[in-house]
């Protein structure tokens, strides 16, 4: 920046950040203006589509080894309010903005987003061509990355992302899990102007915190559920001895692989205990049962998927953020006269979207497994029922948290699936959906 | 689900005419269904009175009926073509009541004929007040509290229940007289207690004030599986009170956090479920309150909406496309998004830039209506930017605006020395300026929270419009050079133009673009995608922005032509133009090219994204256009055929280098400038009305004392007539020159020869410049005088002979070929005393372009684009342009006059209206009563005739009230007109005159035992009785004309239609078309 560009954008709301660089392993730059805290973080270069929601974006641990740019260009509005958060402890590693507001405007707003990042120490560079960089990633898949305000040599920077560790492997859900069991039963008050008061508990749920959401939590305790958080590595008896009425696999970041610590557990929890489990849940269940899971070019991550649900031919607007995702083939062979007659897995499952189907496999640990859910978008599996067991997952969020809450019905479906229904996924999306709020 | 299979046949119903409230983006939608229902292998059959659609052009639907928009019309067509289907949600307002009147009186059950796409109940759901508030109570959505008062004590009782501020609304009382807002207890009690007395049914409604609470509308789609999606979500920068048409808006919401976001959402998709949309899409508006976040339903529409279209453009969803095919039973998974074509349409578009829409105002048309601005829609058209941020979008939608500004402030057009106090009347009263006003605040020092207070605009917009007013307070007064990249680049991402720039720095545009260019800040070109990158896309919809890292357009693999598409409509300048554009489009891609559309109305079907190869929606500036020239190398550009917007950046084109299209901008100077052409006349031997030309009064009287009055004037360099007037004294002309000096101060006003009483007609020819093919020539029904925009007009003449039409032909041959057009001409002739006058000549496409075309089958644009590109007029095998047509076709123009109380509603040289109509017959009555009809007038055939003409009219009017009385009707008539009718022995009632103290006829308008109503004005702009009258006639909704031609028109129309004929329906499909065909 020169002297004068900068006395002419002092005159305006914008901050006084100074320079920062971001830079990926692929020798693709960019240099920007600092408005978060200073430093240096590596970690791969994502992007999320919402249009809305950037705290609950940035404070979501399933981030955490990440460098998240926005696709919106304006973020920070409607400022920050801390009820809003997903984590006390934002566990990604930057943002990327092409804008961001100092100035920002909203009743529930207590603090700046610039102010929040300052305060949670979180890298932030804003002022560069947000679309290009999307575009790229999307063009050749998710990769290492660098963002810093100390060094803003690109040459420099791209030796070091270089040598960075890359995320594929790492045990990232180890830094975001609590470390002890503890209850989860308090519910922000800012949020009480919106969402519909909380049923009376009736069953008692243990959570898994792989790095959990706090929405999630939330979503569970406003369903009915007494909720008691647990590390992710907590052996299945000591979950069993808890005597739950259900356990629940929550959400979190990095290599499914790396994760051996729960869903070692998980297989033996299987059958012995309803569970519910949500994207990194559902791929614990998946890798319980066998199934091999693949790093995606480029993850799902934003709040407009389509999915749609098999067994109700209905269509949700999914929230959605994951880099790994299941090969449904990999449970198992079909069972054709559970799967329309079909033989043979299709790579691409809106093949069944489009027949109306729910195909079933056989699957060698657990028996018959359906495919329930699906991504019309790009037809990977977004959530599976075991059919012989009390078990069900999906891939996507169903408490958005940012996003839309379309599948909201799932909290309430795990407290059908505890109850012993046989019908629990078959719940009409438009009746559950209003009930979670008011107005 | 499939599509049906068993409705073969569909009717879709357009929306008429454009008129304010309900404009092109109906021309956009139906044009989309139309398309996409005949892809899908549906015969589909339209109804629309408006000619200058383009969903009305023959090849969109398999049989086009260009007819009025009524029950009884709609029901004929349903006769003859006997229909599956009726699709009535895509031609807003007008079409979904017309479909309701058929529902409701039986004909729909009578001729089999299924309403699709929306169900009766569920439209009066929607628009039943009581109705939508149950069912919103049902959902527990809130609606603004109320409660009806008949006592001081009631009222007391109900707000201490809702609280202070309250609007009250006395029941029954004529036009809301007695309302108000009550602040305190002193002011609730003084409004209540009045308000009692003058209701009739001694009823207040007290309702809780939401006036300055922040507006939001969702757009949302649904099929019949149940599934539901929000396709855009848009604020409203103008808080509550401000109608939402009224509004500047912007797109995504900006400061819904995505818990209040997600709210909102939910209750969208339960309004349309609850009130029983079964597919298709709807617009569901609300209301936040800044403090608490209270959120309340204002209303929802069942149907496509101008919102609609917005949401469409901002998005690159196509809602009606999407909503005719759900129609016909698909489901939103099996329709594939256009704009990806590989995922599908039911999801959430997300956008990764911001959309800005700014209204454009006519309030200058209509001197004496208050330009503040309500719950009662007044803009006549729109404009619509992309940016990268909001502050780049709007400093882009400001200078699109077609209002000779270059932006938001900074271009040496603010009023100055306005007093601190003034200022802030200026920007707390919503007015169309009081944007500029803000800005003007700002840069006078008026801190943001200040402005926020008063405007109750939310301070996120009100800062980052101060950040664009700091920006150009700083480059204020630096030196061009001084400017390095940096800064400059800074400035234009905040969206500043180069004529901002050169306006602060001192310097002229050209130079700061060459600079500009020279510093390497140049900008970039993005791509609307609707995922925000997330998949790739095949479209090519493109914005300019700088925030620049790289471009993403396609390279040039043919020869590409550029069309400039005409800028927001406004009144003189609407979708006639948009009409010629398209056609050229479709035209030019027809031979080859690969097309581009530059254009910012998103109403328009020239801004859809399959219009055109290409799409840039972006300003028509110089700057912006030059931009995307630099960048796509177009072989030649069309300036002619979007009306002034783009013929004026003709020369500067040019003298970038840039290949005009067509009728060179030499040619086109030679025709408007008024020297150069009266000489051509000259020397041609061509009579023109005598003129001069004056800079002031002095001069003017000098003119005068040459040319004799009355006087035709005007300011130079206009369109619509703007600031026209006729002048029949001294007086006249002084006041007028008073008033044109602030029109166009740069330019002289020019002062005609008024032809009085004499015939004025419009010729449209092509040419390419060897031969010469007049596609039409129309008479006008009222005489010299009225704008011709505003003039009904007839094709083929009623009352002119063949050789005198072979004479205006022939002269049309001649000045075409002198002037060196290729591509369309439009002359206005006069005719007087035998003597052809030429008024004018435009060498560019003519408002009444697709009225000719549609009349005689030959689609000029289209050809012209043809000529334009090199094609001959002989290689088409046109037919004979003397050839007798079978069928008269009036075209009629549509007044806003109910929108602006206040107005005179007269006819004049000033153009006024926002649209016209279309009447076919075999006949000319029988063709213009139809155009009445459409329009809305109910045609009377018994009852009270008032009539009251000015002392030159009166001896014409003779024959007219003989047959008016011959008709059965009683004639009332103010004193000097009924001594003229008595002396001629015609039977008529004398009633007083409202300056003798008489309300008789006023009264009798109200009580509604007038059915018709004749009034002549008295040629001068004081305010007689006329005007009170015609007021009064307005706001009743009487059937009224102000020319005695008018007149005669009608009242031969409702002998016609009293003697039972002339009245059928008639398809284009079935009037001669020319084949067309592509080499």
């Amino acid at each position: 920046m020169t002297s004068l560009s900068e006395s002419i954008l002092s005159k305006t709301s914008k901050g006084q950040g100074g320079q920062a660089a971001l830079v990926l392993e692929d020798g693709t730059s960019f240099i920007g203006r600092s408005c978060g805290a200073s430093g240096t973080r590596f970690g791969e270069i994502c992007f999320n589509t919402s249009l809305e929601g950037y705290l609950e974006v940035l404070t979501d641990p399933s981030y955490a080894g990440q460098i998240i740019t926005m696709t919106y260009p304006q973020i920070g509005n409607y400022g920050v309010n801390l009820d809003d958060v997903q984590r006390s402890k934002p566990a990604l590693r930057g943002l990327v903005v092409r804008d961001i507001c100092e100035s920002p405007s909203n009743w529930r707003s207590s603090v700046s987003l610039p102010q929040f990042l300052k305060d949670n120490d979180i890298v932030c560079i804003e002022g560069i061509d947000t679309r290009y960089l999307v575009r790229h990633i999307r063009d050749n898949g998710a990769m290492r990355a660098v963002l810093s305000t100390e060094d803003t040599d690109t040459d420099s920077l791209l030796e070091k992302v270089r040598a960075s560790e890359s995320i594929v492997g790492q045990n990232l859900v180890e830094s975001v899990s609590c470390t002890e069991a503890h209850p989860y039963n308090t519910l922000p008050e800012s949020h009480a102007f919106a969402m519909a008061e909380n049923k009376a508990a009736t069953h008692k749920v243990v959570a898994y915190d792989c790095g959990a959401k706090d929405s999630i939590l939330q979503n569970l305790i406003r369903s009915g559920m007494e909720v008691e958080v647990v590390p992710y590595n907590t052996p299945a008896e000591e979950v069993l001895a808890k005597n739950p009425d259900g356990v629940f696999l929550s959400n979190g970041p990095g290599d499914p692989d790396a994760v051996e610590a729960t869903y070692s557990q998980v297989e033996k929890l299987l059958g012995r205990v309803p569970i519910f489990g949500i994207c990194l849940g559902h791929q614990m269940i998946s890798k319980a049962a066998g199934a091999e899971i693949e790093k995606l070019k480029f993850g799902h991550r934003g709040g407009n998927h389509p999915v749609m649900n098999l067994l109700t031919d209905r269509v949700e607007i999914t929230a959605q953020n994951h880099g790994f995702g299941l090969k449904f083939e990999s449970l198992g062979k079909l069972i054709p006269e559970l799967s329309g007659g079909c033989t043979d897995h299709v790579d691409d499952l809106r093949f069944w979207s489009e027949k109306k189907i729910a195909p079933v496999v056989d699957n060698e640990k657990f028996g018959r497994i359906q495919l329930t859910h699906v991504n019309l978008n790009d037809g990977t599996p977004e959530g599976i029922a075991l059919l012989d067991i009390p078990a069900f997952c999906v891939q996507y969020h169903p408490e958005a948290s940012p996003g839309p809450t379309d599948s909201h019905y799932l909290f309430t479906a795990f407290s059908r699936l505890m109850d012993g229904r046989e019908d629990y996924l078959d719940i009409d999306i438009s009746t559950d959906r209003l009930s979670g709020w008011k107005f | 689900m499939p599509k049906r299979e068993d409705i073969k046949t569909i009717l879709v119903i357009g929306s008429g005419p454009i008129v304010i409230g309900q404009a092109c983006e109906f021309d956009y939608s139906g044009t989309q269904a139309c398309k996409v229902l005949k892809d899908d292998g549906y015969k589909v059959v339209l109804v629309n009175s408006n000619p200058a659609t383009i969903m009305t052009d023959p090849s969109l639907a398999d049989r086009t009926y260009v007819e009025p928009i009524t029950p009884e019309f709609v029901k004929k067509v349903i006769q003859i073509e006997r229909p599956d289907a009726l699709l009535p949600t895509l031609g807003g307002q007008t079409g979904l009541n017309t479909a309701v009147e058929l529902a409701k009186s039986g004909v729909l059950d009578e001729f089999g004929v299924e309403m699709i796409g929306c169900d009766l109940a569920a439209i009066e759901r929607g628009e039943d007040r009581k109705l939508f508030n149950e069912c919103m109570a049902e959902l527990g959505i809130e609606t603004a509290r109320s409660g009806y008062a008949y006592s001081v004590a009631d009222a007391e009782a109900i707000v201490a229940d809702i609280g202070y501020p309250v609007v009250l609304r006395p029941s029954f009382t004529l036009g809301g007289s007695g309302g108000g807002i009550a602040h305190d207890h002193d002011e609730l009690v003084a409004i209540v207690s009045q308000g009692i007395e003058l209701s009739p049914a001694g009823e207040v409604l007290v309702e809780e004030s939401i006036e300055g609470w922040k507006e939001f509308e969702m757009e949302v789609m649904r099929d019949k599986a149940g599934n539901g999606i929000i396709i855009c979500s848009i604020e409203n920068l103008d808080p509550m009170g401000v109608h939402t048409g009224d509004s500047i808006t912007v797109a995504p919401a900006q400061t819904l956090s995505d818990i209040e976001y997600q709210r909102m959402r939910v209750a969208s998709l339960a309004v349309l479920e609850k009130i029983g949309v079964e597919t298709g899409g709807s617009n569901v508006q609300f209301a936040v309150n800044p403090e608490n976040g209270r959120m309340i339903i204002i209303e929802m529409n069942p149907r496509v909406s101008r919102s609609s279209a917005l949401a469409s453009k901002a998005t690159g969803f196509p809602i009606a496309k999407a909503a005719a095919k759900l129609a016909v039973g698909y489901t939103l998974d099996e329709i594939v998004n256009d704009i990806t074509k590989a995922t599908p349409a039911c999801f959430e578009p997300t956008i990764d830039y911001c959309v800005v829409k700014v209204p454009r105002f006519a309030f200058e048309k209509f001197q004496g209506t208050d330009d503040t601005l309500t719950t009662r829609m007044k803009a006549v058209g729109e404009v619509m930017a992309i940016g990268r941020t909001f502050e780049e979008a709007l400093s882009k939608a400001m200078r699109s605006l077609e209002n000779s500004r270059f932006g938001l402030g900074a271009d040496g057009k603010a009023q100055s020395g306005i007093s601190l106090e003034d200022m802030t009347d200026m920007v707390a009263r919503p007015t169309p300026e009081r944007i500029y006003y803000a800005a003007e605040a700002l840069r006078a020092g008026m801190s943001t929270d200040e402005v926020a207070r008063i405007t109750k605009i939310d301070p996120f917009f009100v800062v980052k419009i101060n950040d664009i007013v700091q920006i150009q307070i700083a480059l204020n007064g630096i030196a061009l050079a001084d400017i390095d990249h940096d800064t400059m680049l800074i400035a234009k991402q905040y969206g500043l133009s180069d004529a901002q720039i050169a306006y602060l720095v001192g310097s002229d545009e050209l130079a700061v673009r060459e600079y500009r260019k020279s510093l390497g800040v140049i900008p970039a070109f993005k791509t609307v995608d609707t995922c925000a990158a997330e998949f790739n896309s095949s479209t090519a919809y493109h914005y300019k922005t700088y925030d620049a890292k790289a471009s993403e357009l396609a390279p040039k693999s043919r020869k590409r032509a550029m069309i400039l598409g005409a800028g927001p409509n406004r009144i003189g300048q609407g979708i006639e133009f948009d009409y010629c554009c398209v056609h050229a489009s479709y035209a030019l891609a027809d031979i080859g090219y690969e097309t581009i559309m530059v254009n910012c109305n998103p109403e328009t079907v020239s801004t859809d994204y399959d219009t055109s190869d290409k799409l840039f929606f972006e300003p028509l500036t110089y700057e912006d256009v030059m931009d995307i020239i630099d960048v796509e190398d177009p072989d030649g550009v069309i300036v002619t055929l979007g009306g002034q917007t783009p013929l004026k950046l003709a020369r500067p084109l040019e003298a970038a280098g840039v290949h005009i299209m067509g009728t060179s901008p030499e040619s086109i100077d030679l025709a408007e400038d008024r020297d150069r052409f009266a000489e051509l006349l000259d020397r041609l031997q061509i009579t023109y009305p005598a003129a001069g030309m004056a800079n002031t009064f002095e001069e003017a009287c000098q003119v005068a004392e040459r040319i004799g009055f009355p006087l035709l004037v005007r300011p130079s360099y206009v369109l619509g007539g703007r600031g026209m007037a006729i002048v029949y004294d001294s007086v006249q002309l002084e006041k007028y020159m008073g008033q044109a000096a602030k029109i166009s101060p740069d330019h002289p006003v020019y002062l005609d020869r008024f032809l009085e009483g004499a015939i004025e007609l419009d010729l449209d020819a092509l040419s390419d410049g060897d031969d010469v093919y007049v596609g039409g020539i129309l008479e006008h029904i009222e005489m010299a005088g009225i704008h011709s925009g505003d003039s009904a007009c007839c094709i083929p003449p009623f009352a002119l002979s063949d050789s005198m039409q072979a004479r205006l032909r022939s002269i049309a041959r001649e000045l075409a070929l002198k002037l060196g057009v290729c591509g369309l001409l439009n002359i206005q002739f006069a005719i007087k005393d035998s003597i052809i006058y030429v008024i004018e000549a435009n060498p560019r496409a003519s408002r009444t372009v697709p009225f000719v075309s549609k009349a005689t089958g030959v689609p000029l644009a289209k050809l012209a684009a043809r000529i334009m590109a090199g094609e001959k007029l002989a290689s088409f095998s046109l037919p004979s342009d003397d050839r007798r047509l079978d069928y008269f076709c009036v075209k009629e123009a549509v007044m806003p006059w109910g929108r602006f109380p206040g107005a005179d509603v007269v006819l004049g040289p000033e153009m006024k209206s926002t649209g016209e109509v279309m009447g076919i017959a075999r006949n000319f009555p029988a063709a213009y009563l139809k155009t009445q009809i459409a329009i809305d007038y109910e045609i009377p055939s018994t009852g009270d005739v008032f009539i009251s003409v000015n002392d030159r009219d009166k001896r014409n009017l003779v024959s007219i009230a003989r047959d008016i009385s011959r008709l059965g009707f009683n004639i009332l008539a103010t004193s000097g007109t009924a001594r003229t009718l008595e002396s001629a022995g015609i039977p008529c009632t004398s009633v007083g005159k409202i300056y003798e103290g008489s309300h008789d006829v006023v009264d009798k308008i109200a009580n509604g035992e007038i059915v018709f109503m004749i009034n002549t004005p008295m040629g001068s702009a004081t305010r007689d009785d006329g005007y009170e009258l015609r007021a009064a006639a307005v706001r009743h909704g009487i059937t009224y004309v102000t020319t005695l031609a008018a007149a005669q028109a009608l009242v031969a129309g409702m002998e016609v239609a009293s003697m039972g004929g002339g009245l059928d329906v008639i398809a284009l499909q079935d009037l001669p078309q020319w084949e067309e065909e592509v080499a």
